[in-house]
């Protein structure tokens, strides 16, 4: 039986190649796209999801309510794992690490003649206690890593690291000298870090070292540090809510906190760690479960896209069917039989469908890779998550899209399906086909307006003015702490032409340093529940980075705080209309240790992601803090520029390696996990659409097919091509109408809720939408009048003969 | 074999209502080969449709191998069709993504008759419609006359005790048109039951009985005393 549904449904496919290729071709996309989309999902998913104890072990955050709104975070301060290893023994292991993000490493050769080889490493440079090894499960490829990493002044490389530092030797044993500052020995060689950890390493060194990388560490209460973070695990029989409150009871005692202020340390499961983007982790990149689901939900559209193809061709080419069902009928079978028949053919596109996909998704991943800075994999035939996913898919679309027409074709009563009566209007469910059809333009509608939005979005972000100059400005890091010797040779860095300024800073404007202290203006006794931003820099800050002032001037030059320049949020903050006004006011901060004069007013600028508001800002001098020089160079001399500067730079730092990164490039970073998200919107709305097209255009060519009569009858009566198409576009441009009405309203709905994510925003405008339905109208139409003019100017006479 | 009593059958749409067959009482005996002719639109296809089960009279009784079947469900008349029931159409129907023996043997899958079972049954009747050597060709690469034959096969090979034909010969030239027929009528002397039909009257020579329609009603019945078997 099997065997004989098989071989007609072979038959049939092939005899009719486009029809079958038009199925086969859009159902393939749209599997290929849910495949990828489930690859990227489930690797998502799959944060530190593969340590033994991942269910229970925690990270401590903390959650701040401030004046300035919530400051959320995974910094500690130091003192906290003592105290949990006294006071909370459910909480173990218990173990702090330190993230010092980048540093250079000097390759100690007992060779004096012999050059040292030094290497800048950018990130994830992480120093661990021996119980990270019983908290985490990360490979060690058979390396006592706990073992290796017990004595102080020790370092595992990870395999690439000790590839690159040692290329062809055995790196076990040898001297790594960190920042100038501390010889690191290396002890062992580890696997990279998986892919799927927001605890990237490149390298692991033992703790106890960092006390001399991490210059700002102290060991108060009062002090945190964002890379400074504890994670333990949790007794598997221990209350979370309870352990928490202790936490907080005995951390309130120690800790100092602003009037007017809140905060509160709470747990946050590892498995969490990654969709939360309120407290951030080390790969510096989170992704929301709303975002995840939405994906999802992107997915399975373009499958149901597709599928709608598929409900829609079948049933109206059922006619051609109708004598075999007639005929099937007249022999005996039965209506489940008949189904079942129809759905086994269905099931066979759906197969082919499938391992096409498989191909596809195969091909375009790298590129998906590329376009999310991922290393996704997939070996299909050793996945067994992935072979239930694939299974699933088929069972899914094959009854999904062949339900229907198998009930339509099966349902042929046998005297008319053999004299060809079945009136092509019930066969082709035809209020059934138009609701499918507005569901395909609803969604690729939906699809095209996200797409304008995101875009727009990301288009203002590039564009918004952040009150300062981004352009031409390189960052260059100089060693911590060592500001000072480069700024001795501010007049050799500034003699190069194409140097047009240069400047010392704790950071550029906008960056994820921040400093807040708490502050006292003018007359001191009014207590204000808010704390300022400190942004330290030189005095050639406001010039470098063309910011402007509003009232006064800037800061003369000075190696410690001495003279202040506040922002424009600042004085509305403290009720201050004038920005004359607060000029030559005394001010407080630095936790009452520091006072001084306001100088000057700038116009506020942007200190983060547009996603901030702009907060309070006191600006001051401190040479000992300044991490970056900032150089305004000429954008056609930069090549020139930058090898002037790296030479002054060498200079002052003999056994530090130069890097540098241009601010615009760094300020795009802000906005990373958004562009990415723009990009798949793109493909997907794209791929929703032509695999809409497919369809509507293998719809109407069966229309035009069915009507061919009736376009003859006209023709002869003297109908001209123009009426023709529109006679056929007419229908269509209603069911984009339809549409366009329903989508209108999801689509605001839902992109007005992604907006209110940033604080600087767009405005949703009518002529979006517009745009959008009028693109829908215009793709929809297009395909259409393909066909419809095919119709038009075919040969009368022919047309009529068909029958 | 089958009975009809008082069967009336009536098209009804939106606003008209169509008397297709009016109190039509016929009698078909085992072994018999009966013609049924009439104008166009009388109503023959109609009364052929209810007696090959595909259709189901709006009043009236209808007995099929002495049980009252007008009642009976699809799924029940489509057993019987495939048990009892073979048909040859004017426009042969044979399914053109199948073989000359694969169609012969589609009969045979529904009745879930076994594999070996069904190769020899098929084997047998394409020999005894001279169609064997054509086995391999597909439905379009045959002349009509040959169509008609293997849609003959398809309907015996299944040995059906009622062979019902609607106008077998319509769409063949008068050679291949009598070819069929002696067919037919070989068929029926091996024992099965015919009831054809037919414009044609050379067609209708065949029969013992021809049953005369006009407006849905039988208004004649020729016997041919013929003693042929």
């Amino acid at each position: 039986m099997f065997k004989n549904y098989f071989l007609v449904a072979v038959r049939t496919l092939r005899r009719n190649l486009g029809y079958t290729m038009l199925n086969v071709i859009g159902l393939a996309l749209g599997i290929t796209c849910s495949l990828l989309l489930f690859l990227v999902i489930r690797h998502e998913l799959s944060y530190d999801t593969f340590h033994s104890k991942a269910d229970r072990i925690y990270r401590i955050n903390v959650d701040k309510i401030t004046a300035n709104g919530p400051e959320d975070n995974a910094g500690t301060p130091f003192p906290m794992l003592a105290t949990i290893k006294a006071s909370l023994p459910e909480l173990s292991p218990a173990t702090h690490l330190y993230n010092a993000e980048g540093g250079t490493f000097t390759i100690v050769s007992n060779n004096d003649r012999v050059p040292a080889k030094k290497f800048r490493e950018e990130k994830n440079v992480l120093f661990v206690e021996p119980a990270f090894f019983d908290l985490f499960d990360f490979p060690t490829n058979g390396v006592n890593a706990k073992q290796a990493l017990k004595d102080v002044n020790t370092v595992l490389l990870t395999q690439t690291i000790a590839d690159r530092f040692f290329p062809g030797e055995n790196p076990v044993g040898k001297v790594l000298r960190m920042d100038n500052v501390v010889n690191l020995k290396v002890t062992g060689v580890i696997p990279d870090a998986p892919e799927n950890t927001d605890l990237p390493y490149v390298m692991l060194i033992d703790y106890e070292s960092s006390k001399k990388i991490n210059t700002f560490m102290n060991d108060t209460w009062n002090s945190t540090n964002s890379n400074q973070q504890v994670y333990f695990a949790m007794a598997p029989e221990a209350s979370v809510k309870q352990a928490e409150d202790r936490l907080n009871q005995i951390t309130s005692k120690y800790r100092r906190i602003s009037p007017g202020e809140q905060e509160r340390y709470t747990f946050q499961p590892i498995t969490q760690v990654h969709f939360d983007e309120r407290y951030g982790n080390f790969t510096g990149r989170t992704i929301s479960k709303t975002t995840l689901w939405a994906l999802g939900l992107i997915g399975m559209f373009l499958v149901l896209v597709a599928s709608i193809n598929f409900v829609n061709l079948a049933t109206a080419q059922a006619l051609r069917r109708a004598k075999e069902v007639g005929m099937r009928k007249v022999l005996g079978a039965s209506k489940p039989q008949l189904m079942t028949q129809f759905l086994c053919e269905t099931g066979l596109i759906t197969l082919v469908a499938l391992l096409l996909s498989v191909v596809f998704a195969e091909l375009l991943l790298p590129f998906l890779n590329q376009l999310l800075e991922l290393q996704i994999s997939f070996s299909i035939l050793r996945d067994a998550q992935m072979l239930l996913f694939l299974l699933v898919v088929l069972v899914a679309v094959t009854f999904f899209a062949g339900f229907y027409p198998a009930l339509v074709i099966s349902g042929f009563q046998p005297i008319s399906a053999l004299k060809s009566k079945v009136a092509t209007a019930r066969v082709a469910g035809l209020s059934l086909r138009r609701t499918l059809v507005v569901v395909q333009f609803t969604i690729c509608q939906v699809l095209i307006i996200c797409t304008i939005i995101v875009h727009n979005q990301m288009e203002y972000f590039r564009s918004a003015s952040l009150g300062f100059d981004q352009e031409a400005i390189v960052n260059i890091p100089v060693p911590a702490g060592k500001a000072g010797d480069l700024m001795a040779l501010r007049s050799q860095l500034e003699s190069h032409s194409a140097v047009k300024a240069t400047s010392f800073a704790i950071a550029p404007p906008s960056a994820n340093i921040d400093m807040n202290s708490s502050f006292q203006y003018d007359d001191f006794s009014v207590n204000r529940n808010f704390s300022v931003n400190l942004k330290l820099a030189d005095e050639n800050y406001l010039k470098t980075f063309g910011i402007p002032l509003l009232a006064g001037r800037m800061y003369e030059k000075s190696d410690t705080m001495q003279e202040f320049v506040v922002n424009e949020t600042f004085l509305e903050k403290v009720g201050v209309k004038d920005p004359q006004e607060a000029v030559g006011k005394k001010l407080l901060v630095n936790g009452g240790q520091t006072e001084g004069k306001i100088v000057g007013v700038v116009k506020d600028y942007h200190l983060s992601s547009l996603r901030n508001e702009i907060p309070p800002v006191v600006m001051s001098t401190m040479t000992q803090v300044y991490f970056y020089l900032n150089a305004k160079i000429e954008q056609k001399n930069a090549k020139a520029a930058l090898a002037h500067l790296q030479n002054v730079w060498q200079t002052a730092y003999p056994d530090d390696v130069f890097y540098y990164e241009f601010f615009d490039d760094s300020l795009a970073r802000f906005y990373e996990e958004e562009q990415r998200q723009a990009h798949l919107f793109k493909v997907f709305s794209f791929i929703a659409i032509v695999i809409g097209c497919l369809g509507l255009y293998g719809l109407v060519s069966f229309m035009v097919a069915q009507r061919t009569k009736e376009v003859g009858v006209r023709k002869v009566l003297g109908a001209s091509s123009a009426s023709i198409v529109g006679l056929f576009s007419a229908d269509f441009v209603k069911l984009v109408l339809i549409a366009f009405v329903i989508a209108g309203p999801i689509s605001y709905y839902f992109m007005d809720k992604w907006l209110q994510d940033f604080t600087y925003r767009i405005d949703i405008g009518y002529w979006v939408f517009l745009a959008a339905g009028a693109l829908t109208l215009f793709i929809a139409l297009t395909t259409v009048s393909v066909q419809a003019l095919r119709a038009a100017f075919s040969n009368p006479v022919r047309a009529l003969k068909t029958e | 074999m089958l009975k009809t009593v008082n069967l009336q059958k009536k098209y009804t749409t939106d606003e008209v209502e169509t008397t297709a067959l009016v109190n039509v009482n016929l009698n078909v005996r085992q072994g018999e080969f009966v013609a049924i002719m009439g104008p166009s639109g009388c109503g023959k296809s109609t009364l052929l449709n209810i007696i090959g089960l595909l259709d189901n009279p709006t009043s009236g009784e209808f007995f099929f191998l002495e049980k009252e079947i007008s009642k009976f469900s699809e799924r029940q008349r489509a057993n019987l069709r495939k048990e009892h029931l073979g048909f040859v159409f004017q426009s042969f129907n044979l399914i053109d993504e199948l073989t000359v023996y694969e169609n012969v043997e589609l009969p045979l899958i529904y009745l879930k008759v076994s594999n070996a079972e069904r190769k020899q049954r098929v084997e047998q009747v394409l020999e005894q419609m001279q169609i064997a050597h054509r086995r391999n060709h597909f439905p379009q690469q045959l002349s009509g006359g040959q169509q008609q034959r293997v849609a003959i096969a398809r309907a015996v090979v299944s040995k059906p005790k009622l062979l019902l034909a609607d106008e077998p010969t319509g769409n063949l030239d008068s050679a291949h048109g009598q070819e069929v027929m002696q067919l037919l009528s070989s068929l029926n002397e091996q024992g099965t039951t015919i009831v054809m039909v037919t414009h044609s009257p050379t067609d209708a020579d065949y029969a013992h009985r021809i049953v005369n329609l006009f407006d849905g009603q039988i208004i004649s019945e020729n016997v041919k005393e013929l003693a042929i078997l």
